[in-house]
């Protein structure tokens, strides 16, 4: 009796830590975003007086200009990878396409360090005439979004009974039908996690977007970077803009926390 | 309406031969149900004629259409699988309706005919369900509806009773002939229940690893197995099977055991016999004598165990006659004149 306690308690801690070590910096950065510069040069500071010039600051500056060029790329990179992606992940799933290999070697690419691709992607979009665009950055956020949304979707394809499909195709339908009407609606919960999934990997990627678009295009992690000027940090006004970038995050983390689990353990375990 | 024909049909799985070149027709607007043990190719040929298996070498045709290489969209048949494949994500009206969107019907019309189907299968208080808000029974009639919308030339069903309780099996296998009898769409069923086969059956074809044992009439399989091993399949209880040889008028088994036989020539042979066709006398004056081991009451009759000279035997015993019959007590053996069915003990075959 004495020792289940005690493991409940060792794992109250354990999780104390964990929500910690995850909400304190968020907290820490939701004040900072009210702190004016001379409080937030005092890190031990308990009491302060709030003051909204940072949020006035930010909010009249064109930071949703950027807002808006990375819903932009986010939503197009995330279409575009729901059909590549739910697709070959159907092919993978029912017809083992590739073998065993490409069940777990869809994400091989995902180990090489994004600058190994960058370059390549900056000299094919000059080539192009694409710089100084957001086309460059959707591909270049294309390479790692379709794999993992792929990836993500085998798990569900697979638990889909090939009876139904069987079905279909006797009832009348075509091989491309059958994955339309009968299959797709089957998965749709996966599709819809996944699309979340891959939107905010490309929301949160600030490297290729760094690179590849210049001063005039800039998306959001980037211009939150840009508050990192020539006369320093401006912690405050940089507080306010990550919060805009975290906040649709978290609430679209909440929506999909429990088929994130099914996607990542249903890839990895259906065999 | 078509009769469908196996010319030849052969199907590998890698090295493994599972259906061994079948002829097989099946008449047109029967019921024909292919049975037979499981792994006996059975699921196979079905599976085949849907076009959901390649064909590795013969020809299958639907009427007069060549059916081999066809998708299974444009053969015309409608099958109803083990777990009834209803579409989760749609109503039961519009997995009634489901196969008419292949054929373009437009979606009024369809959801109409589906209201039609559900009334016959007695479905129409559940059409807004969901599947899996349905009992087995409920889903299994939405799956049968779904199979008769469109109005097939072939009906393919893979052992859709099979998932079903007892009492719910021997409903459905009613309602499923009358639908058959009433739409007169030729239909073949696969099971590997011997009496579901002979209940349902106009026209029954037993299989054994990948070839067909016996086709024909169910009455007739049963009354002429034309091998032990159909001897043994069809027919519940299953038959007695004996080793032994013949001499003028008597038959002894190589256990021991003899039995007064009708003359047949001298020899040795595997003698079968029904169980309705032991009959078994309380003191009779019978030479073979056994005694009584474990009795299975039916109601109108039961299942007896006769132990005889190192030999089991069973026997039915109609109700009326059970008098005496009692575990441990001896009876007198005889088997009914003309009932005897005689293989050869080399090949099994009858003689």
């Amino acid at each position: 009796m004495n020792r289940f306690k005690l493991i409940d308690a060792s794992r109250i801690v354990l999780l104390v830590f964990a929500v910690a070590a995850v909400a304190l910096p968020l907290v820490w950065v939701a004040l900072a975003s009210f702190k004016t510069p001379a409080d937030l040069n005092q890190p031990g500071i308990v009491w302060f007086t709030p003051t909204m010039s940072n949020w006035t600051e930010v909010l009249s500056s064109d930071i949703f200009v950027s807002v808006g060029r990375s819903v932009l790329v986010a939503t197009v990179t995330v279409a575009i990878a729901v059909v590549v992606g739910s697709m070959g992940a159907y092919s993978i799933a029912r017809f083992s396409t590739g073998g065993s290999l490409s069940r777990f070697g869809i994400l091989a690419a995902q180990v090489l360090p994004p600058a190994v691709l960058v370059f390549p992607f900056l000299s094919v979009a000059y080539m192009l005439r694409l710089n100084g665009t957001l086309v460059p950055i959707i591909f270049s956020h294309l390479s790692f979004v379709v794999p993992v949304v792929t990836w993500f979707l085998i798990g569900f394809f697979a638990a889909v009974p090939k009876e139904i499909e069987e079905q279909a195709r006797v009832d009348g339908f075509g091989r491309f039908d059958t994955f339309r009407l009968v299959v797709l609606p089957q998965v749709l919960p996966g599709i819809g996690a996944a699309a979340i999934f891959g939107f905010t990997l490309s929301w949160n990627d600030m490297f290729y977007g760094l690179i590849l678009s210049p001063s005039n295009s800039t998306i959001l992690p980037v211009a939150i970077a840009g508050f990192n000027t020539f006369r320093g940090v401006e912690l405050g006004p940089m507080a306010v803009a990550i919060l805009i970038a975290i906040i649709p995050v978290v609430i679209a983390s909440f929506f999909v926390q429990k088929r994130l689990v099914q996607g990542i353990s249903g890839g990895a375990v259906k065999g | 309406m078509a009769r469908v024909t196996f010319d030849n049909v052969v199907k590998k799985y890698g090295d493994t031969t599972v259906v061994k070149g079948l002829d097989l027709e099946l008449p047109d607007g029967a019921f024909t149900v292919l049975v037979g043990p499981s792994g006996c190719g059975k699921t196979t040929t079905l599976r085949m004629i849907a076009g959901l298996e390649p064909v590795t070498s013969g020809s299958i045709r639907i009427g007069d259409k060549d059916v081999t290489k066809l998708e299974p969209k444009d053969r015309d048949i409608a099958m109803v699988f083990q777990n009834y494949a209803l579409y989760p994500h749609l109503t039961v009206r519009e997995n009634l309706a489901f196969p008419l969107r292949a054929i373009r019907v437009n979606r009024a019309e369809a959801l109409k005919r589906a209201d039609a189907v559900a009334e016959t299968m007695g479905l129409t208080t559940l059409l807004e369900r969901k599947p899996k808000d349905l009992s087995g029974g409920q889903q299994q009639r939405v799956a049968i509806g779904r199979a008769i919308i469109r109005e097939p030339s072939v009906f393919l069903f893979d052992e859709p009773l099979s998932n079903l309780d007892a009492k719910l099996r021997v409903e459905m296998r009613t309602e499923l002939l009358q639908l058959q009898r009433r739409l007169g769409i030729t239909s073949l069923f696969v099971t590997h229940d011997q009496e579901e086969a002979m209940t349902l059956s106009d026209f029954i074809v037993v299989m054994r690893d990948g070839e067909i044992a016996q086709q024909g009439k169910p009455k007739d399989v049963y009354d002429k197995p034309n091998s032990t091993f159909v001897a043994a399949f069809v027919g519940s209880p299953k038959m007695n099977l004996m080793d032994g040889s013949f001499t003028a008028g008597k038959f002894a088994a190589d256990s021991g055991l003899t039995l007064a036989v009708t003359s047949v020539s001298a020899g040795k042979k595997i003698l079968g016999v029904r169980p309705d066709d032991v009959i078994l006398e309380v003191g009779g004056k019978s030479a073979s004598r056994g005694r009584i081991g474990v009795i299975e009451l039916l109601g109108p009759r039961a299942i007896v165990q006769v132990e005889a000279a190192g030999h089991s035997l069973t026997a039915v015993v109609e109700a009326s006659r059970m008098e005496g019959i009692v575990e441990g007590a001896e009876v007198g053996i005889s088997i009914r004149s003309g009932s005897q069915h005689l293989f050869d003990v080399e090949t099994g075959l009858r003689i």
